[in-house]
Order: C-alpha cells, then sequence, then structure tokens
C-alpha cells in the first residue's frame, strides 16, 4: 500500500540517509497497526481466561469490539480524507445523531419504505457536508469554525425534528412501523458471528481504500493537503476537492447515523456526543498528519478498532472508564510525537 | 408486597401535610401578600436543559398538573443546560413580577445568588429535581425531589428479594461517573442487593447514560462473567443498551433480568420496554410536577403560612404487574 505523499516524495534527501529514515518512517506509517498488534498481545497477556479459553480472543468478544468500532470507524473513515487536506470536521457526531433522528421519523410517520429513507438520509448528510466545505472554501474560514457551527446546526435540526424526545422505530408492515429488514442492523450474520453494522464498516473502508490510493481523486486529496498552491498551480481542482471531502464526511456521517438507528431502534438528539472526538483519535493514531498531505486508510481502521479493543481489554477486567481516558490521551500523544519525529528526519521541520 | 404502598400518589400526602401545617401555624402570616381562591397567578418555571427527554417529560407532567387548575398561568424557560442563560431567564421573572418560581437548577452554585434575589423580592421559590447552595425554608422556600439513592436501593431489594432469592451474579451499569445521580444510584444499588448476602456484584462499568456505551460494556461483562443474571442499569437508555448486548450473546428476553431507572412514558422509554417483557422493572424517578403545582396551590389560593421545606417522593417500582397499567399515564 503506497500512502506516501506524493508532492514531499520530491524532496531530494541524500540516498545515504534514505535507508535509515525509511526503516523508521515505514514502522511510524503503520504505528496503530503495530499499535494494534501490541494491544492485542497485552489483551491475550491481561485476558480473563475460562476453561483455558483466553476471553479475549472469544470470537464473541471481537464480534463485540468491531461492532462497538463501527459507527465511530465509519466516520473516521471520512474523517481521514478531510484531515489529509489539512482539514477537520467536528459536526460528524452531531450529524449522525440527526441522521438518526431523521432515519426514525422518516420510517415511522412517511411511510417511504427501505432505500428511499436510506438514500434520502444518505444524501442529506452529504449535502450538509458539502454546504460546510462550500461555505468554508468560498469565505475562506477556518473548517474549524465552519463545521462547529455544524455542529449547533445539526443538533439543533434534531433536537426540533425529534421534540426532544427519543424517536422509537417499531417493525411491522402498515403505518407508522418501519419495514422489518432495516433491523437486520442490529444483527449477526454468518452464524451470529459477524455484525452487521461491522460488515458496512468493512465495505465503507475498503471504497475509501480504493479511492484514496487508486483514483485521480484520492491524489487530488493528498495533493491539496501537501501544499495547496502547488497543487492549484498544477491544475488540481482545489475548491471541488475541499468541497468533495466535506460532502463524504456528512455521507459517513449519514451512514453511520442510520447505522445507529438501525441497531438501536431509535433516534436520539443527545447520542453521538463525543464521537468527532474519537474519530478524530483513531485518525490520528492511524498516523494520518494533522498538517495534511499524508495519511493512510489502513492506519486509520487499526486505529478505530485499537482504541476498541483497549476500552475492552479494561471493561473485561473491570477497570474503571478513568484509566481508559488516561490510556487514550496517552496512546494520542505518543502518535503525534512518533508523526511529528518522522517530519523532522524528513527535514520538513513541521 | 412492598411497592403496592410506594404506588400511590403522594400528591395527597403533601397536600394533607401543607394543611395540617397550616392548622398548626395559625399565627404566622402567609407565604405570599396577595393570595386568594379566585385570583390569576402566573408560576415561572426555569428548566435547566428541555434536550434531556427527562427535561421534557418533568415539562410535560407540570404542564398537566398547572392545566387543572384554571387560576394557573405556567410559562417555562428553557436555561438549555447554561447557568448564563438560567440566570438570566430567572432574572426575567422576578422584573415581571411572577407570582412563585420553578427552577431545576443547572447547577448548584452558579444559581444561588439569583434564587436568593427572587426570594428577597418576595416569590416564593420552589425548587425541582436539583437545589441550590442553602437550606430549604430559609434561603429558598421548598424542595421537592426524588432520592436517587432510595430508588436505587429499591431496585437492589427487589433483585435481592424477588428476582434472585436464591443469588447469583450481578452486574451494575453507572452513569456518567462525575454526577452525582450516577453515583448515588450505584451506592444506593450496592446496598439494597446487601439485604441477600448470596448475591456478588461481580462487574460495574460507567456508560456515561448513554446505550451504545452501555451496550459495548455490558458485551464485555456478559464475556468475563457468562453467569451474569441481572444487570441494574442507572437509566432507561442503559438498560436498552443493556438488552442489546445480552441478545448479542444469544440470551433470550427473561435469561437475564434487566432493571431500568426512569420509567419514562412513550415508545422509547421504560415502562413500555417492561410491559413487552423486555426487562424486569424499571424504578421512575419522580418528576415532583403534580406535587409543585399541589404546593403552590397551597401557597397561592390557600394562603398557607408554611409549607414543607423538603418533599421527597417515592419511587414507584414498574413490574410486569403494573407495567400495562402504568402505560396510559
Amino acid at each position: 500500500m503506497d500512502d506516501a505523499a506524493p508532492l514531499r516524495d520530491i524532496a531530494s534527501a541524500p540516498p545515504a540517509a534514505w535507508r535509515r529514515i525509511d526503516l523508521f518512517a515505514i514502522a511510524v506509517r503503520f504505528q496503530s497497526v503495530i499499535g494494534l498488534v501490541l494491544v492485542a498481545i497485552g489483551g491475550v497477556i491481561f485476558s480473563p481466561r475460562r476453561h483455558g479459553i483466553i476471553l479475549f480472543l472469544a470470537p464473541d468478544n471481537v464480534a463485540n469490539i468491531v461492532r462497538a468500532v463501527s459507527e465511530t470507524g465509519i466516520i473516521a473513515v471520512g474523517m481521514t480524507f478531510v484531515i489529509i487536506t489539512a482539514g477537520i470536521d467536528l459536526s460528524v457526531g452531531a450529524l449522525l445523531s440527526l441522521s438518526s433522528v431523521l432515519t426514525a421519523t422518516i420510517m415511522t410517520t412517511a411511510g417511504w419504505g427501505l432505500m428511499p429513507t436510506v438514500l434520502f438520509v444518505v444524501a442529506c448528510g452529504a449535502l450538509f457536508g458539502a454546504i460546510q466545505g462550500g461555505i468554508s472554501t468560498r469565505f475562506r474560514l477556518e473548517p474549524f469554525i465552519v463545521t462547529l457551527a455544524g455542529l449547533q446546526v445539526a443538533r439543533g435540526l434534531a433536537l426540533v425534528i425529534s421534540n426532544n424526545q427519543y424517536i422509537n422505530i417499531s417493525y411491522g408492515e402498515g403505518p407508522g412501523l418501519a419495514p422489518p429488514v432495516f433491523a437486520i442492523l442490529g444483527d449477526r450474520l454468518f452464524n451470529n458471528v459477524v455484525p452487521v453494522a461491522t460488515l458496512v464498516f468493512v465495505v465503507v473502508a475498503a471504497i475509501a481504500t480504493f479511492v484514496l490510493n487508486f483514483t485521480r481523486f484520492g491524489r487530488y486529496v493528498f495533493a491539496v493537503g501537501g501544499n495547496e498552491r502547488a497543487a492549484r498551480l498544477s491544475g488540481v481542482p482545489v475548491t471541488l476537492v475541499k468541497v468533495s471531502v466535506y460532502a463524504i464526511t456528512g455521507l459517513v456521517s449519514a451512514i453511520a447515523g442510520i447505522v445507529h438507528a438501525g441497531q438501536f431502534n431509535f433516534g436520539s438528539a443527545n447520542d453521538g456526543t463525543g464521537y468527532e472526538l474519537t474519530a478524530i483519535a483513531a485518525v490520528v493514531i492511524g498516523g494520518t498528519s494533522l498538517f495534511g498531505g499524508a495519511g493512510s486508510m489502513v492506519g486509520t481502521v487499526a486505529g478505530a478498532v485499537m482504541l476498541g479493543a483497549l476500552a475492552n481489554i479494561l471493561q473485561l477486567n473491570n477497570i474503571n472508564a478513568a484509566l481508559q481516558l488516561l490510556a487514550t490521551g496517552a496512546i494520542i500523544v505518543l502518535a503525534a510525537v512518533l508523526q511529528s519525529l518522522v517530519r523532522r528526519r524528513e527535514g520538513l521541520g513541521r | 408486597m412492598v411497592f403496592a404502598t410506594v404506588r400511590t400518589p403522594s400528591a395527597l400526602a403533601l397536600g394533607v401535610g401543607a394543611f395540617a401545617l397550616l392548622a398548626g401555624a395559625a399565627s404566622a402570616a402567609p407565604l405570599v401578600k396577595e393570595c386568594s381562591k379566585d385570583g390569576k397567578f402566573v408560576i415561572g418555571f426555569s428548566q435547566a436543559n428541555n434536550a434531556e427527554p427527562y427535561r421534557q417529560h418533568v415539562n410535560d407532567e407540570l404542564t398537566a398538573a398547572a392545566a387543572k387548575v384554571p387560576q394557573f398561568t405556567l410559562q417555562i424557560a428553557d436555561g438549555a443546560g447554561n447557568v448564563n442563560t438560567q440566570t438570566s431567564q430567572m432574572d426575567n421573572f422576578i422584573t415581571q413580577k411572577v407570582d412563585l418560581i420553578l427552577i431545576s437548577p443547572f447547577e448548584a452554585s452558579p444559581l444561588t445568588p439569583v434564587v436568593a434575589r427572587a426570594v428577597k423580592a418576595g416569590i416564593p421559590v420552589i425548587e425541582l429535581d436539583r437545589k441550590t447552595v442553602g437550606d430549604p425554608g430559609k434561603d429558598y422556600t421548598a424542595f421537592i425531589g426524588g432520592d436517587n439513592f432510595k430508588i436505587a436501593q429499591e431496585a437492589g431489594k427487589y433483585v435481592a428479594n424477588k428476582l434472585l432469592p436464591d443469588g447469583g451474579e450481578v452486574a451494575v451499569l453507572e452513569g456518567l461517573p462525575s454526577s452525582t445521580p450516577a453515583v448515588e444510584r450505584l451506592n444506593g444499588f450496592k446496598d439494597g442487593v446487601k439485604a441477600n448476602d448470596k448475591i456478588q456484584v461481580v462487574a460495574e462499568q460507567a456508560a456515561d447514560w448513554l446505550p451504545d456505551k452501555a451496550q459495548t460494556a455490558f458485551a464485555a461483562m456478559l464475556q468475563a462473567h457468562p453467569n451474569i443474571k441481572a444487570v441494574y442499569a442507572s437509566n432507561d437508555m442503559m438498560a436498552a443498551g443493556a438488552r442489546l448486548a445480552a441478545k448479542g450473546a444469544g440470551k433470550k428476553d427473561g435469561d437475564i433480568q434487566i432493571l431500568g431507572t426512569d420509567g419514562l412514558p412513550g415508545p422509547a422509554g421504560g415502562i413500555r420496554a417492561v410491559a413487552e417483557g423486555e426487562w424486569a422493572a424499571t424504578f421512575t424517578y419522580p418528576t415532583g410536577g403534580p406535587q409543585a403545582i399541589d404546593m403552590a396551590k397551597a401557597i397561592l389560593l390557600d394562603c398557607a403560612e408554611s409549607v414543607p421545606t423538603t418533599v421527597t417522593v417515592p419511587t414507584t417500582a414498574i413490574t410486569p404487574d403494573n407495567a400495562k397499567s402504568m402505560m396510559g399515564k
């Protein structure tokens, strides 16, 4: 997998130095994969055992881990595009909540059926994101500010639409009832082993990996983040790329919101709080630079799963939430420090 | 059956109490200057944060109770989870010269000064669910609310005596660890299950009141302790999450006794979940709305000279016995 920043690779360095740096840089590029392996080893060592079975590795437990990270993972996948362009999107958690409310409301009142509902909600999410991207690029505003405002707007809309209530989804045929097939999002397939929510995560991540690494759009995303001026001069449609990445985060947030509604059988204006931070943490741990221009989709996925595995092993041992926060914080700092060391060794100074 | 008595509306008890006190203290002056049976009164309610479903439920109950008293007009202001907003809304009530103020302060100390200003302006202040700093009867007129410790203790006793008389492993899902109700409910439940020494609390995890975190945490608990027979969730939404985790572990409804707290009405609330056999029970966190309106009647219509300064509204246990009949209420 080649996730390198194309423009930075041009930076000339003495060939002798390349070797040494490369080993370290490669290790850091896959830091979250290595981190995931380390957490998994820790999980095996510290796992409670029963009848000689290591509970951490039990299929049910692995299913729990990958199910628990599916919603924030889906969002983190979209967030990776935005962060590679040196942007940020704080509206994703609120947009998840708004999408869950929309899904629940439409299914239980409008009677549109499954596909129209899903398509509509996903389109709304993408539109919401595109509007944020458009405002940010048109008025040259920091995406931090625009998406902070977007967070408030999405949360406010969700509260208005839901009238501050949990919108319950009941299944069946007839008015006010959602199509029973929608409940599959809370189930597991293949002998009750693979959570459907995780399958959605896998599909979204696979498509995103392809788009980022093997399409012209993916190369544009890296180019815009690496050096926006150079990208513009070499004919990259910078504005369009930037608007598109926010449309992508909006779209994946909507998908996550639909998955949320399907898993919990309701839409709620209060859910998804703090998801943006979990997603950003997964992306950063995954080795994507907040300065833009470099990043890895595989790293993001590994980062998201790693956070879930870490929480799981602490929960299996009944260790309280405070330690989970401390551990997550320490890992984020470590990941960022490693990134910074690589940049310094590559002579990029930032 | 201990819960049968708990179910009686305590509004009556409060009314009777108020009148008894009234009779006993005939020499004192009424709490408000202008009180009469046929006056028109404006009651201002300063709500902490409408965005929480429980708070919306409080607003609904309060509105319904106030609508039954033709002399009362209820104004609800939403503090939106912000102490500054709530303070300015309280100041507005004082400027408007409303006849009585109800408040659920978002935080205690920041709202203490504005409550003092209202009392100084001669407006009775009844605090609902949460208190400001100071003493009821002196710094504010009265406090009406549930007792989180006792509610969870009832749940614990219900597990100890009714659900698991032969004992077994039990888990607890805690709310946001830094919040008072989370701590009180955790401790209350653990105190309640002590009634049966064959019960072991094998796992307790914070799930921050959220269904998704509760599902993840309880799934891990079931992995580590497959013999868990009951789980106490400190609110209804975490109970819903726990049920999903139980389903994921291949358990059917009833295999694990799930207990919620809050007992919210509506299709997403705990009462329905008990009625449909998804959970074993949920314990209402009383809003105090009807009790607050009764106290307002005593003060404004009946010219009460004193009212009980602290009213603890008991919880109602929602069990399969009464869940269906509670659905309509």
